[in-house]
């Protein structure tokens, strides 16, 4: 991926990563491959999938979830239409690489000492993906694929737990 | 095919029912596919039917030259289309296009409230333009590493479109500015210049043609007119068809043949005739 990268930094000072549809390549690959033909859109049962507006500059116009509005669900409809192999056509949900979720411990009502397990209980993968520790708190592990279910289920103003998104793709 | 009457619209209603047809088709299909039938969707830079990926070739392109890769399913979403184009001609522009329908509907307004006629050479004028057009966007797309060349497509933005506001309930400001762009220049630029000369889409559908894909043929015996032919003056494309050469930016809309007075032109798909090689000798088809 030869000159990919080069405008990376311009992109990151005007719009956060994008949170890309399951099965999306490297993110370089992905926008690159990406011919904004809205299928993976007009295919997802939950219109999780948006286009990017303009503060993604070239990448305008690709799919991307804002989980805070409406996470990915896993439904895993979207990988085998992808005419361009932006997205590889996986069906497997513990596959996706969309990203990883992080907790705020600052603003997290569980580690705030308040009874609150909303994130944990919601998580469509599970305690493989969103566990608790000893003291009640939710914990990421090594199954979370960064759907984004959390980020939206979460009851505090700002989510105490976001998805950070990934730039590698389909998990080996 | 046989010279149609002089004055007549046998290839305009056609055409115009083609056009009208693919239109009708991209504003029903996400309520149909929201109704649970999905077996037909996409839009102009990718069609699913059935089994079957109808990939739009430039988009196809700009991504293998942005991701600086070749992906299958491109290729094989690509081959049915290309084979289409290779067939038919050069006919997306004029008989497939919503775009170039509100396009050539704009034009027509324009020109009922202020005439401008073609003059002099225009498909001369637009030629360069156009490749350079066609390079250049797939050339920064290169270097973006974006398909830029998907992302400018009208034909792709127009079909986004009621995708969008069917289904998402909201047009995206790249969708909707995009489109609001093309709009304005419609309505005060050059005349079909988007089209003409800009369009990628545009481009390459002129250039996949063969010696036996459709195209008008002129007959110079048979031809009544002197200086401003109606062939030239009605053309959408301002493109005089007695002189124009095969690569101009003629997508077949036949205009000309049904305004032919004389009935010196005729659609044609069979390779190059006598009337032709007169043509050439007058410096036009090469």
């Amino acid at each position: 991926m030869v000159g990919s990268s080069r405008f990376a930094w311009l992109r990151a000072l005007l719009a956060p990563a994008p949170l890309r549809p399951p099965g999306a390549r490297p993110e370089r690959e992905f926008a690159a491959l990406c011919i904004r033909c809205g299928r993976c859109g007009a295919v997802c049962p939950y219109r999780s999938l948006v286009p990017a507006g303009w503060a993604y500059g070239p990448e305008a116009g690709t799919p991307m979830v804002v989980a805070r509005s409406v996470p990915c669900y896993l439904c895993m409809e979207c990988p085998p239409v992808c005419p361009s192999g932006a997205l590889d056509p996986i069906t497997d949900k513990r596959a996706v690489r969309m990203g990883v979720a992080e907790v705020n411990p600052a603003t997290c009502y569980a580690h705030l000492g308040i009874l609150c397990r909303t994130c944990v209980d919601e998580c469509p993968l599970g305690a493989a993906a969103l566990g608790q520790d000893g003291q009640l708190r939710p914990l990421v592990r090594e199954g979370c694929v960064g759907c984004g279910v959390c980020e939206k289920v979460c009851p505090t103003p700002e989510p105490a737990i976001v998805v950070r998104p990934a730039t590698g793709g389909v998990r080996p | 095919m046989s010279p149609s009457e002089p004055g007549s619209r046998r290839w305009t209603r056609w055409r115009r029912l083609t056009q009208a047809g693919v239109a009708l088709f991209y504003l029903a299909l996400p309520w149909v596919n929201a109704a649970g039938f999905r077996e037909v969707a996409g839009t102009l830079a990718s069609l699913k039917v059935g089994p079957v990926d109808l990939t739009e070739p430039v988009a196809a392109l700009a991504a293998a030259l942005a991701g600086l890769t070749v992906s299958w399913e491109l290729v094989l979403g690509v081959a049915p289309v290309a084979a289409l184009a290779l067939l038919a001609g050069p006919v997306f522009c004029s008989w497939v296009c919503p775009w170039g329908l509100i396009s050539e509907g704009v034009d027509r307004l324009r020109q009922r409230l202020g005439p401008r006629p073609w003059r002099g050479s225009p498909w001369v004028g637009v030629r360069r333009l156009r490749w350079a057009a066609l390079a250049g966007v797939l050339l920064a797309g290169a270097l973006l590493a974006a398909p830029l060349g998907a992302l400018l497509s009208a034909p792709r933005l127009i079909t986004t479109l009621p995708l969008e506001a069917v289904w998402l309930r909201v047009v995206s400001p790249v969708t909707g500015g995009l489109l609001g762009a093309l709009l304005l220049l419609e309505l005060v630029g050059p005349r079909r210049l988007w089209c003409r000369a800009l369009c990628p889409v545009g481009a390459l559908a002129n250039l996949l043609r063969t010696p036996r894909t459709l195209r008008v043929a002129w007959d110079p015996a048979r031809c009544a007119c002197a200086r401003h032919p109606s062939c030239f003056l009605r053309c959408p494309w301002g493109v005089d068809p007695r002189q124009a050469g095969r690569y101009d930016g003629c997508s077949n809309c036949l205009v000309c043949v049904d305004g032919c007075p004389s009935g010196a032109l005729r659609a044609t798909a069979s390779p190059r005739q006598r009337c032709d090689e007169s043509n050439s000798g007058r410096g036009g088809e090469e």
